[in-house]
């Protein structure tokens, strides 16, 4: 690593910020070194990733009768689907699930962490059972919620009593049931961060808050919250840009009906089910632009956190 | 703790690097080269049967014992008919070739030929059409051509209960009444069939607008012939029936549903595909397991009855470096009368070449296929039939359900049927 | 605080405790109703979590279409067969394959995304915003819509049915989100420790390996977990690139989604609940593992600078 060397050749004797040729030295290596670290992330990501996606922008560019190409369409496929209600019906379930999920995801999940940070006797377990409804394969989860919201042979109606209640086949509740298996599914993922996020806290702040006899509230959002922010945002970061493509579970449930259409869905009906790539390509890239931009949000939080934190620092 | 701590860090190393190393072999050859040059025959099929002991693997080891030279191997897909045609959609798009004999399910024929994807098969075609079923035969050909070898079919049946139900009823408004009144006598539901949101139902519907005297297209798919009053009247009878005689998971079930709940004794009628019956009457927990019988569909007029066709076909791939080998064996599997009888007897499932129905009429479900076949109605076979299917998914089920006005949601059909002429 | 005043040995001890446990600490006296009203707590996001576990392995004993179908999760017959067949079924393969991959997958991200968190977190570079934007951007496209250009990349150069066919998209569909939670942690540890290290005579070497890397712990391990744990049920590329052959190269998700009844139209959940009951298993025990490292926290001496 260049940084060992340039170390080493300034010698022990030269320890700490040296003249101002040794500074330039030290930036300049720095940056490369920086450089050097960040390319072959760069790279990989460029080669597997990149070329499809371009591909696919210049193919939704074109106009198709199913398969076949029948000619240059320009931005026809984005009007058709910016005019489409179905396009903004799916926008609206997937806009509306995203914040329900992700905000009780968040919730659930900061709680979970919390007590999976504390000691307690069989803490080994809890944290473990926790996290058990995150590793099950999505694609077995959407089916058992599946089979225990459905009216036949109604599981979750037996077990709560309510007789023939239609969850996955009337307006209004296969929302619910899709978020609710949602937030069972993945609450543990937003614990997971959040718990490493606490273990970066060190404990002698809360040793002087308790000092200054902060109470539990208080510590929890003067000191913790405050604390935890680029975890937080980390995972809400990811959580509201994979809630944004949900895919297995409305899928698996309920096929889409009863406006539980999502983006993703919608997506994949056009590059498989009833192909027209260029549609397709087209609603993808809409896709993507949508979730970029919420994404984006997040990022300068993240990055103006993460930028302003290093520079002050200093 | 230093030293625990050091070993755990080198173990978890070693262990990292172990991986790399050994992932880095690869884990073997590339599929997509099978088939080129050698005799070997690859045949993309799904499903049960077409898993090690089921009977298309029969089929296949028949005919390599017949032709050394040209032995064939199943390439076995998932179950799902949209998921199998995902799969072989990925090798022709990619003109892989990977394939040399396609399942393929009855309503891809003319999506799969638009895209030439499939060898015609007009030189085999007067065997075949001589001796196969109809209605059958039709799903294989699109634009008056044939492409693709009828293998096997599939029809509805009514499944009812015969410890409640003397005689079948003739046309729905009767089974819908009946299965009302029994139902509540029972404390179980009138009638299942397959409601959800998918092909399935598309089917069911069909079922009762054909009955009702509907068609789609005429002869040649060059008119469109959608009777909006016809639909209507299908659509109200379902609105109507979901409040008195459909049960409360009709709206959500697809065929596994519905037989679980016929078979767990909650309804007295069911509507399902033949593979049902074996299954119920092979079954002792169930409660009926000896209280059923199967009849044909009933329909609006009472005259006759008329069930969706389903099943799938045998097709050639455009792109098989096999191409006669492939065509003979396509033909032998629709024609040789060994191996259609063995469909029948050995997998229960419903063969194409129409003598079979004739030795078999002992057998219920042969029988009953023997007398419905004739009449039942394939689906136009034609390349938007996916979308033609989602369009009437997405109109007609809201409808039945009450979210829609039902004569609106017909002549939403009507007017996309009529952009698929232009 | 507590009434006793400990001698000074037992409070350091007890301040490293707290320290160990994030500060949150254990109260030496607590009333009957808190203790009461944890573990009501507890049992209930004990009975949340596990619930359908224990119906999915309920299921997977069951025998016979009355008993999977019936809303009572006690209805018999019970039997083995359904472990049977999953492993007549070269499950076992498919679990060598998910392993290898999603090991792989974790491996080479963890050390390509350290390097570039570090780098980003640590290191004077311009438009780090825009980076990580762009980084991010990677992972949103929807994959489905990448599956065509893929697939016929694939086919050229020979990587369909392969482990490396897989484990390459995953590790770069997964940077993203590596690299994300890398640099958060990198970034979250103060600087002047770095600089106390290296005034202590410390190479920089030395300086990442015994003061940032401990540090950092905490979420190089959560970010191992996430990404094996995604790379283990990712189903889309799989699905794809290795759909059938468990001898090969499929994957666990791909094995359960393909698995046929005994007839067609049967979804066989006899079998998938028992092969999601055989998958679930090794997961808790990585997720045990994990978890403990993740826990680790703040280790004795590097806290105090």
């Amino acid at each position: 690593m260049a940084d060992t060397q340039t170390a080493s050749a300034r010698g022990p004797a030269d320890a700490g910020p040296g003249g101002p040729r040794a500074a330039k030295r030290k930036g300049l290596s720095e940056r490369t070194l920086a450089k050097v670290f960040v390319s072959p992330s760069i790279l990989l990501m460029a080669l597997v990733a990149l070329f499809p996606v371009i591909w696919a922008v210049v193919i939704s560019l074109y106009a198709y009768s199913r398969r076949q190409q029948v000619g240059f369409g320009g931005l026809d496929n984005y009007i058709t689907a910016l005019t489409d209600g179905r396009f903004w019906d799916a926008v609206w379930f997937t806009f509306v699930f995203t914040v329900t999920s992700v905000t009780f995801e968040f919730l659930i999940g900061m709680g979970f962490a919390l007590i999976m940070n504390q000691a307690f006797r069989g803490r080994g377990v809890t944290r473990a059972a926790i996290l058990i409804p995150w590793v099950i394969p999505t694609v077995i989860a959407a089916q058992m919620w599946f089979f225990m919201f459905n009216v036949t042979p109604g599981f979750i109606n037996n077990l709560l009593g309510l007789g023939n209640f239609n969850w996955l086949g009337q307006p209004g509740w296969p929302i619910f049931a899709v978020v609710f298996a949602d937030v069972w599914k993945t609450a543990p993922f937003v614990a997971l961060l959040l718990l490493a996020g606490l273990q970066t806290i060190p404990g002698d702040v809360y040793e002087s808050a308790r000092v200054d006899n902060a109470s539990m509230f208080q510590r929890f959002f003067y000191i913790t919250l405050p604390l935890l922010k680029p975890a937080i945002l980390v995972a809400l970061l990811f959580r509201t840009v994979d809630a944004l493509r949900v895919y297995d579970l409305p899928a698996v449930m309920t096929g889409g009906a009863f406006g539980t259409e999502s983006l993703a869905i919608l997506v994949r009906e056009f590059v498989v089910r009833t192909p027209n790539p260029g549609y397709g390509a087209a609603l993808s890239t809409l896709t993507f632009i949508l979730v970029l931009g919420i994404g984006m949000i997040f990022v300068t939080l993240l990055g103006r956190d993460l930028v302003i934190g290093t520079e002050e620092e200093r | 703790m230093k030293t625990r701590r050091k070993l755990s860090t080198c173990a978890t190393l070693a262990g990292g690097f172990a991986l790399l190393a050994v992932a880095c072999t690869p884990g073997g050859g590339d599929e997509a080269a099978d088939g080129e040059g050698g005799g070997e025959m690859v045949w993309a099929l799904g499903g049960s049967e077409a898993q090690p002991g089921g009977v298309h693997q029969s089929v296949a080891e028949l005919w390599s014992e017949q032709n050394p030279d040209n032995p064939i191997r199943i390439e076995i897909l998932p179950e799902a008919a949209d998921e199998q045609r995902e799969q072989q959609a990925l090798d022709l798009q990619a003109e892989a070739g990977g394939f040399d004999v396609l399942g393929v399910d009855v309503i891809w024929t003319g999506e799969y030929s638009e895209n030439g994807w499939l060898e015609s098969l007009e030189d085999i075609r007067g065997d075949i059409e001589a001796v196969s079923l109809p209605g059958a035969f039709e799903s294989a050909t699109w634009g008056g051509e044939l492409w693709a070898a009828p293998y096997n079919s599939n029809a509805g049946f009514l499944y009812y209960r015969t410890d409640l139900v003397d005689t079948p009823p003739t046309t729905w408004e009767e089974m819908c009444q009946m299965g009302a009144e029994l139902g509540e006598q029972e404390g179980i539901a009138g009638f299942i069939g397959q409601g959800a949101q998918y092909e399935g139902f598309v089917v069911n519907w069909l079922e009762y607008y054909w009955s009702a005297g509907g068609e789609l297209y005429n002869e040649d798919q060059s008119e469109v012939l959608f009777d909006v009053d016809l639909a209507t009247q299908a659509t109200e009878f379902m609105v109507e029936a979901m409040d008195t005689c459909f049960a409360p998971g009709f709206n959500t079930a697809a065929e596994e549903e519905a037989r679980n709940e016929f078979q767990a004794g909650n309804a007295v009628f069911m509507r399902n595909w033949p593979y049902a019956y074996g299954l119920i009457q092979e079954d002792s927990e169930s409660p009926i397991q000896n209280d059923f019988d199967i009849a044909p569909l009933p329909t609006f007029t009472g005259q006759g009855t008329i069930s969706a066709l389903g099943g799938f076909n045998n097709a050639v791939s455009a792109f098989s470096n096999n191409t006669e080998a492939a065509k003979e064996f396509v033909l032998w599997a629709a024609t040789d009368p060994e191996v259609q009888a063995m469909l029948a007897t050995e997998g229960s499932v419903p063969p194409t070449l129409a003598s079979v129905y004739d030795e078999l009429s002992d057998d219920p479900v042969m029988g009953l296929l023997g007398e419905v076949l004739p009449d039942a109605k394939p689906r136009p076979p034609a390349p938007q039939w996916n979308e033609i299917s989602v369009t009437m998914q997405r109109a007609l089920y809201p409808a039945y359900n009450g979210q829609s006005d039902p004569r609106s949601a017909a002549e939403e059909v009507r007017t996309y049927l009529d952009g698929t002429i232009e | 605080m507590s009434g006793t005043t400990p001698a000074p040995v037992e409070a350091v001890s007890k301040r490293r405790e707290r320290a160990k446990n994030g500060g949150q600490g254990v109260v030496e006296r607590r009333s009957q109703l808190q203790i009461w009203g944890k573990s009501a707590l507890l049992a209930i996001i004990l009975l949340w979590c596990l619930f359908p576990f224990f119906w999915l392995i309920m299921t997977s004993f069951k025998k016979g279409d009355l008993a999977l179908n019936s809303p009572n999760l006690f209805q018999g017959p019970f039997g083995f067969q359904n472990y049977e067949a999953v492993f007549s079924l070269n499950f076992h393969l498919n679990l060598r394959n998910s392993f290898i991959v999603a090991g792989t997958t974790t491996v080479i991200c963890i050390i390509v995304g350290s390097l570039a968190g570090y780098a980003i977190a640590r290191l004077p570079m311009k438009r780090k915003v825009l980076l990580l934007s762009g980084i991010l951007a990677v992972s949103l496209f929807p994959p489905v819509a990448l599956v065509p250009p893929l697939y016929e990349l694939w086919l050229r150069l020979g990587l369909l049915n392969t482990w490396e066919g897989l484990y390459i998209p995953y590790t770069a569909f997964t940077l993203p989100l590596t690299i994300f939670i890398l640099v958060t942690f990198y970034a979250s540890i103060p600087k002047d420790l770095e600089e106390a290290a290296r005034v202590d005579g410390a190479t920089p070497f030395q300086a990442f390996y015994r003061v940032i890397l401990p540090l950092a712990a905490p979420g190089v391990f959560a970010a191992a977990i996430i990404i094996f744990v995604q790379a283990w049920n990712e189903f889309l590329l799989a699905n794809t690139f290795a759909p059938r052959n468990p001898e090969i190269a499929q994957t666990v998700p791909v094995a359960i989604a393909a698995f046929t009844g005994a007839v067609p139209f049967q979804r066989p959940i006899g079998t998938i609940t028992a092969a999601c009951v055989i998958v679930t298993i090794p997961m808790i025990i990585v997720a045990l593992v994990f978890q403990k490292r993740i826990v680790a926290g703040l280790t004795a001496g590097s806290v105090k600078g």
